[in-house]
């Protein structure tokens, strides 16, 4: 039996169902590459080596570089294992994209609830920017 | 040859591990987060950071990849989701923050964090003992909060064969505990269905599929902020990430077959057992780090 269920709703799964089936494939394909050693950006032995130190410690003991923000991946795209992690990013965008798309579909107060969700998560995703959390 | 050496021994005990977790976690009820970072903290020799990061990550995935289908289906209602993460999502980002802190910036923060996870485990299983599911909670009066705000719902129940309609209540008290809940989820990477559940359904009055569903993807948007964090403190690593996705998505769709047939009591006890051994484990494992006892783990 069909039921009417809000059109926000609706929305709201469609674009994270799209989504999440981008992020999962962009997540593991270059991973496979990865494991088969092809182009790394941490080298599988080395990663093996400093896994059990906090992650501020493994970076500057794999790769001598601090890490604060994305460019660690971002500028280092042509790896496989930093293309994996933007596979990772689609997945942790996938609610925000629902939610921007929602918008326009839900009413009242509702708009305004998920625009205030909207700027959170930005300022969730933009605070490392401006903001230096791990005390290095 | 010393096996333990070789890159990938350790994950693929990871994977085989991951997939155990995700058929037991539909059987037992219990989230495989919930499992996964304290017996990985215990068992594993990954930095507690990558193995919450790895944690939000698979609690991420499982909900992205149910949570759109029970929204559909009209299980899961945004309606409820909007004022309840409008909190949830800051104290989720705030619990990141605050672990990853704690770990980087002092020399001995990991064994705290380990203790406090033990804590917080011992935490959920009186939670998971005690709680009890309303399958359709009355709701006898609305308050005015969740009155203007028209939280209601309706779905089709099978078993019912017909369509049931719902509304929620205390909103004002849900806040809070949701708030307390994202800072956990968020600071230990565990997913949080065992705290959003009891809350959605016993405080707020959502029928318990509705509180299943919703806090699904209340888990979607809450893990997702937080998973923030984590990346921008390099705490996502794919040699981890990747096997735990697959083992936990693989096994759970091996456990959701096995759940319809059967759902023997005695594999919840038996997981909660487990969760119980991994709180004092972990506990252990902190202790002896901090040299309080002597370190065996």
């Amino acid at each position: 039996m069909e039921i009417e269920v809000d059109p926000m709703n609706i929305t709201f799964a469609k674009v994270m169902e799209i989504f999440t089936i981008i992020g999962l494939i962009a997540m593991i394909i270059p991973a496979i590459g990865y494991f088969a050693g092809v182009s790394q950006f941490v080298d599988l032995q080395d990663a093996v080596k400093h896994w059990d130190k906090p992650a501020g410690k493994f970076w500057e003991e794999t790769k001598q570089i601090e890490i604060s923000g994305y460019a660690w991946f971002l500028d280092n795209l042509n790896y496989m294992d930093c293309l994996s992690i933007l596979g990772i990013v689609v997945l942790a965008l996938a609610p925000l994209l629902s939610l921007i798309a929602t918008i326009p579909k839900s009413k009242g107060v509702y708009v305004l609830l998920l625009t205030i969700l909207v700027v959170e998560f930005i300022i969730a995703i933009l605070r490392p920017l401006f903001m230096q959390v791990t005390g290095h | 040859m010393d096996f333990t050496s070789v890159w990938w021994f350790w994950p693929v005990i990871l994977f085989l591990f991951t997939l155990v977790i995700g058929i037991i976690a539909p059987i037992s009820g219990v989230g495989g987060g919930v499992l996964f970072v304290p017996l990985t903290t215990a068992f594993f020799p990954f930095s507690v950071d990558f193995i919450r990061g790895t944690g939000l990550i698979m609690a991420l995935t499982s909900s992205l990849s149910s949570a759109p289908q029970l929204t559909k289906r009209g299980l899961a209602n945004l309606k409820i989701l909007a004022p309840v993460v409008v909190v949830s999502m800051v104290t989720s980002v705030i619990g990141g923050v605050v672990g990853l802190w704690i770990t980087n910036t002092f020399p001995t923060g990991k064994y705290y964090v380990t203790i406090a996870l033990g804590i917080i485990l011992f935490l959920i299983f009186i939670v998971m003992g005690k709680s009890k599911r309303v399958e359709f909670p009355e709701v006898k009066k609305v308050d005015s909060l969740s009155q203007r705000l028209d939280i209601s719902g309706a779905w089709f129940e099978p078993s019912l064969e017909r369509v049931v309609e719902y509304r929620t209540t205390n909103l004002v008290i849900g806040l809070p505990a949701f708030a307390a809940v994202g800072f956990i989820a968020g600071m230990f990477g565990l997913g949080a269905g065992w705290a959003n559940v009891p809350v959605l359904n016993l405080i707020m009055g959502a029928p318990i599929k509705v509180a299943t569903s919703t806090s699904m993807l209340i888990i979607t948007v809450n893990d997702a902020a937080a998973a923030w964090v984590y990346l921008a403190n390099g705490a996502i690593l794919p040699v981890i990430v990747v096997p735990s996705v697959l083992g936990i998505t693989i096994g759970a769709r091996i456990g959701a077959r096995i759940a319809v047939k059967a759902r023997p009591k005695f594999v919840r006890y038996l997981v909660m057992g487990i969760m119980l051994m991994a709180a004092i484990l972990d506990i252990i494992k902190g202790l002896g780090g901090l040299g309080i006892i002597p370190k065996i783990l």
